[in-house]
């Protein structure tokens, strides 16, 4: 049957609409928290009870393609950090996170009043990813000898104390690629045992369930719903909470067109069948 | 010239294979400075990498540009798009190449407005075809792509707060499929991956695998 | 007689002091008159403390452990004093909490035995200095003498610095010292040393005979696309993916590109290889070139077929998704490491009617791949591929190795299961990494 294989172009343009309509139409959704979400949540919150203002790592490993899905679980994240009274001292291990995270950070830092150099540092980026995790594990200034504005680590009060990774009370990656399980599970959580979690895109949130298990991950946000769900817990809608109203629709929009196919699929079956007997 | 493209890799890539397994199991101050000085030269080889990838991308679109060949209008707006980037990255907002980049100007510019909307839009592609994709494969035209076309619609559910409004039992059935099947099924692969990783990583180690010098057989 | 008024003297002077009145309360305003508490001179001595090299560390650190004191309470804590002579003066180093830091927190260092959970132990790595002054780390070689004893957990009794508080009894000594193995890792190095030898070892004996290898259907159709796209006179899309030459797929995937090109050569069918990445692109240029050597086909050799599209991710799918519609190959050939340009890839490729083979270790793609493709060779099945094609006796007996490898952690997880079922955590402990 011609249904069967309709034009996709029709197909885009009923995902176009699902996404734009409810971008412009406000509604809201009830987000619940997944377990995978609370337990990262839980993470923080923790450390911040067991050792109340110490220095945390926050690792950007994403660029310009995945903006849109995780800048919004940065600035989560860091409200969160920057709430719970933690100095953040952050790096960039992909080469086009740096604008990103500069930005991220200047933003959030500026919303919840916190200073550069006294409540967070922006390291920068620096080539050759598992070699820096390695070099950090045994010395951050040695990785790192001076911030991105050229100011020695050595003098910078969020970091003049802070040596090898065990220093920091936790570290999060957030990650489009491979760093999560490539580089900072095998190089840096196994090596050095120090709190780990993360944040990935969707598409990457299924390879990462094993680590959640195992206990080498303490938690995980999955994408811009992973996103949504931390928003949640601190209280701080944002547009993550809004991306979920686009993204409600054209996962029930792409939900239709399968069973719009099956259904098309089953009666040419039984067409062709009634055909042949 | 045999001694410096075969032999010298080989004896390189030996050495620094087994010092570096070795290094992971001996915990003396000694092996750790040794590890710290190996990654330290990773680093620096790593960024050298850039320099040869921006010689060969240039090398590639020149020649293009050159010999006139298919789509060379292309490689001129990619030499010019590099141009201005770089352009605007060296004057750095009038703060000069020495300073730390700067927060605004127009290579800020270029990177959030040109740069973040391409890749990004680049990557919302996936959305479309995704959805095209699914109509056409998601049939049920066996038990097993049955089974695969519920587990796809529940998982659709269960990571959208629609699911939840519409049932509790989806979100939790969601984090069942990738708690326990997904889950055995990564692992599995990547046991097996990691199994083919250590052989591979041996045969460049004792010089039986050597198509990373470029052709050749043993 | 002559003592009897000695005595009443005294008596008197007794009954004078029991019947002294009870003194005043002091006033909450002055706190400075309450007396200060009755302290023991001397904490008690724990017994049974051991003090050694810390293992499997770098050097300047010393272990500590000793048994639960039979009166340990909640509120009592163990004090751990440290000297560089035997005869002080001892500083405290350490305060371990009454159910704090105990062996089996840490299963690495001191394993599973039962008494774990009843011993304490802490490690030293500063030598504390008195008065302001930050400690210094303790010196690899020299010798120092460590006593443990058990005091009141009340903040106003922990012992001072200047010796108060410090256990009677001998002092153990102990040495601190960098170590050349790590002991908790031999595990990890024994499994390890067995998989190598395997695999090594599978290589020789590859050499020597034929090895069995199954049926990869995936394989066998790139034969068939081949073929078809010689028949159609349309050539033959080879993607890398996106890793460099340093990863295990982008290897993989240059192994499977020398036994295509050298079947395209043989064939007379045009081949592009579309790169990604510099390093790469030289290698596959030197692959292809060989290729045709080999096949005795030089003339037949493109440079320009084997070309760098765009480093960047998007950039590069991009362009070779503008290749697959443009230039319409008859057969895509997909091998190596991918990231999200893979449906990109895929689907596009799909629109045009090409057969497309796909192989990725990429978990996150597979999908994408399997719904799109007509074979997709999934995880360990890239590797494999290498091997299939060439038959050649380095890769096959490789594979076999990996493939010992696999059984023994098949057993390890079915049999470890069993027993951790039945409370014997045996292998569980086996295969734990520390």
């Amino acid at each position: 049957m011609k249904a069967l294989d309709i034009d996709r172009r029709i197909i885009f343009i009923f995902v176009f609409l699902g996404v734009a309509i409810p971008l412009m139409v406000d509604f809201t959704l009830p987000i619940k928290p997944t377990p995978p979400v609370i337990a990262a949540y839980d993470a923080f919150e923790k450390v911040a009870a067991e050792k109340p203002g110490s220095t945390i790592l926050l690792s950007f490993s994403y660029g310009a393609s995945t903006a849109p899905e995780m800048q919004p679980m940065a600035r989560a994240v860091l409200r969160h950090c920057f709430r719970l009274g933690f100095k953040v001292v952050a790096i960039c291990l992909w080469p086009d996170g740096v604008g990103l995270a500069e930005s991220v950070l200047a933003e959030v830092a500026e919303e919840m009043g916190k200073k550069e150099d006294v409540d967070y540092a922006f390291l920068g980026y620096k080539p050759g990813t598992i070699a820096v995790i390695l070099n950090m594990g045994q010395d951050l200034h040695t990785a790192f000898p001076v911030d991105s504005k050229g100011v020695s680590l050595a003098q910078l009060p969020v970091t003049k104390n802070i040596h090898p990774l065990t220093d920091f009370s936790f570290v999060f990656d957030f990650a489009a690629g491979d760093s999560i399980e490539f580089w900072w599970i095998p190089y840096g959580q196994e090596k050095y045992r120090f709190p780990f979690a993360g944040g990935c895109t969707a598409v990457m949130a299924p390879d990462l369930f094993p680590f959640l298990q195992s206990g080498q991950m303490l938690g995980m946000l999955g994408g811009l719903a992973g996103a949504a769900e931390y928003e949640t817990l601190i209280g701080h809608p944002g547009q993550a909470t809004e991306g979920m109203r686009p993204q409600s629709v054209t996962h029930l929009i792409i939900i239709a067109f399968i069973i719009l196919g099956n259904g098309m699929y089953f009666l040419s079956r039984r067409s062709s069948g009634q055909a042949t007997g | 010239m045999l001694f410096l493209t075969r032999t010298l890799p080989l004896v390189i890539a030996f050495s620094c294979g087994v010092l570096a397994i070795a290094i992971y199991y001996v915990p003396h101050s000694a092996a750790q400075g040794m590890e710290e000085k190996l990654t330290l030269w990773l680093r620096i080889v790593a960024a050298f990498a850039y320099f040869l990838g921006l010689y060969s991308l240039l090398n590639l679109h020149w020649n293009r540009i050159r010999q006139h060949q298919a789509g060379w209008g292309y490689s001129v707006v990619a030499a010019v798009g590099f141009g201005l980037m770089f352009f605007f990255a060296v004057i750095n907002d009038g703060d000069g190449p020495f300073a730390p980049q700067a927060k605004q100007g127009a290579y800020q510019w270029m990177f959030d407005n040109v740069q973040v909307a391409c890749a990004s839009t680049m990557f919302s592609l996936l959305a479309f075809f995704i959805s095209s994709a699914a109509y056409r494969t998601f049939r049920a035209r066996s038990p097993e792509a049955t089974i695969l076309l519920v587990a796809a619609v529940v998982v659709m559910l269960g990571r959208v707060p629609i699911g939840a409004y519409i049932s509790d039992l989806i979100p939790e059935a969601m984090l069942w499929l990738l708690s326990v099947p997904n889950l055995a099924a990564k692992r599995g692969i990547l046991l097996g991956v990691s199994l083919g990783a250590i052989g591979t990583a041996l045969r460049i180690i004792f010089g039986i695998e050597r198509s990373y010098l470029g052709g050749g057989e043993e | 007689m002559r003592y009897l008024p000695l005595c009443t003297v005294i008596l008197a002077l007794c009954a004078q002091v029991h019947s002294q009145p009870e003194p005043a309360p002091i006033p909450e305003s002055r706190p400075e008159l309450r007396p200060e508490p009755k302290l023991e001179s001397r904490a008690e001595s724990v017994a049974g403390v051991e003090a050694f090299d810390t293992p499997n560390d770098a050097g300047g650190s010393i272990t500590v452990t000793w048994p639960k004191h039979p009166e340990a309470s909640a509120s009592t804590m163990y004090t751990v004093f440290l000297a560089d002579a035997p005869s002080g003066p001892f500083l405290l180093v350490a305060t371990v909490g009454a159910d704090g830091s105990l062996k089996s927190d840490n299963p690495g260092m001191f394993g599973h035995d039962a008494d774990n959970s009843h011993t304490h132990f802490a490690h030293i790595e500063i030598f504390p200095a008195v008065g302001e002054d930050e400690g210094t780390p303790l010196i690899d070689g020299k010798a120092y003498y460590v006593k443990v004893g058990l005091s009141p957990a009340d903040d106003s009794v922990i012992p001072s610095s200047d010796g108060f508080g410090v256990p009677s009894g001998n002092a153990i000594e102990a040495v601190p010292g960098g170590n050349f193995f790590n002991w908790a890792k031999l595990n990890n190095f024994i499994l390890g040393t067995f998989i190598c030898l395997v695999i090594l070892g599978y290589i020789s004996v590859a050499r020597r005979k034929e090895l069995y290898i199954r049926r990869i259907a995936g394989l066998e159709a790139i034969d068939e696309a081949l073929g078809r796209a010689t028949e159609m006179g349309k050539p033959v899309l080879f993607v890398h993916g996106l890793k460099g030459m340093e990863s295990i797929p982008t290897i993989a995937a240059v192994n499977i590109l020398s036994r295509v090109a050298r079947r395209t050569a043989r064939l007379g069918t045009d081949l592009r290889v579309v790169n990604n990445e510099p390093i790469v692109m030289a290698v596959s240029q030197e692959v292809v070139k060989e290729a045709y050597l080999e096949e005795g086909r030089p003339d037949a050799y493109n440079p320009d077929s084997v070309f760098m599209a765009a480093p960047d991710q998007f950039s590069y799918a991009a362009a070779v998704a503008g290749m697959m519609v443009r230039d319409r190959p008859a057969a895509h050939i997909m091998m190596g490491y991918f990231y999200a340009e893979s449906l990109l890839l895929a689907e596009t490729g799909s629109t045009t009617g090409a057969i497309q083979i796909a192989g990725t270790d990429a978990y996150t793609q597979l999908p994408f791949f399997v719904t799109t493709c007509d074979y997709t060779l999934m995880g360990e099945e890239l590797y494999a591929a290498s091997a299939y094609l060439s038959r050649e006796p380095r890769l096959l007996g490789s594979l076999k190795g990996q493939d010992v490898g696999k059984l023994v952690l098949i057993f390890g997880i079915l049999v470890g299961t069993l027993m951790a079922t039945f409370q014997m955590p045996f292998l569980t402990h086996l295969f734990t990494s520390y």
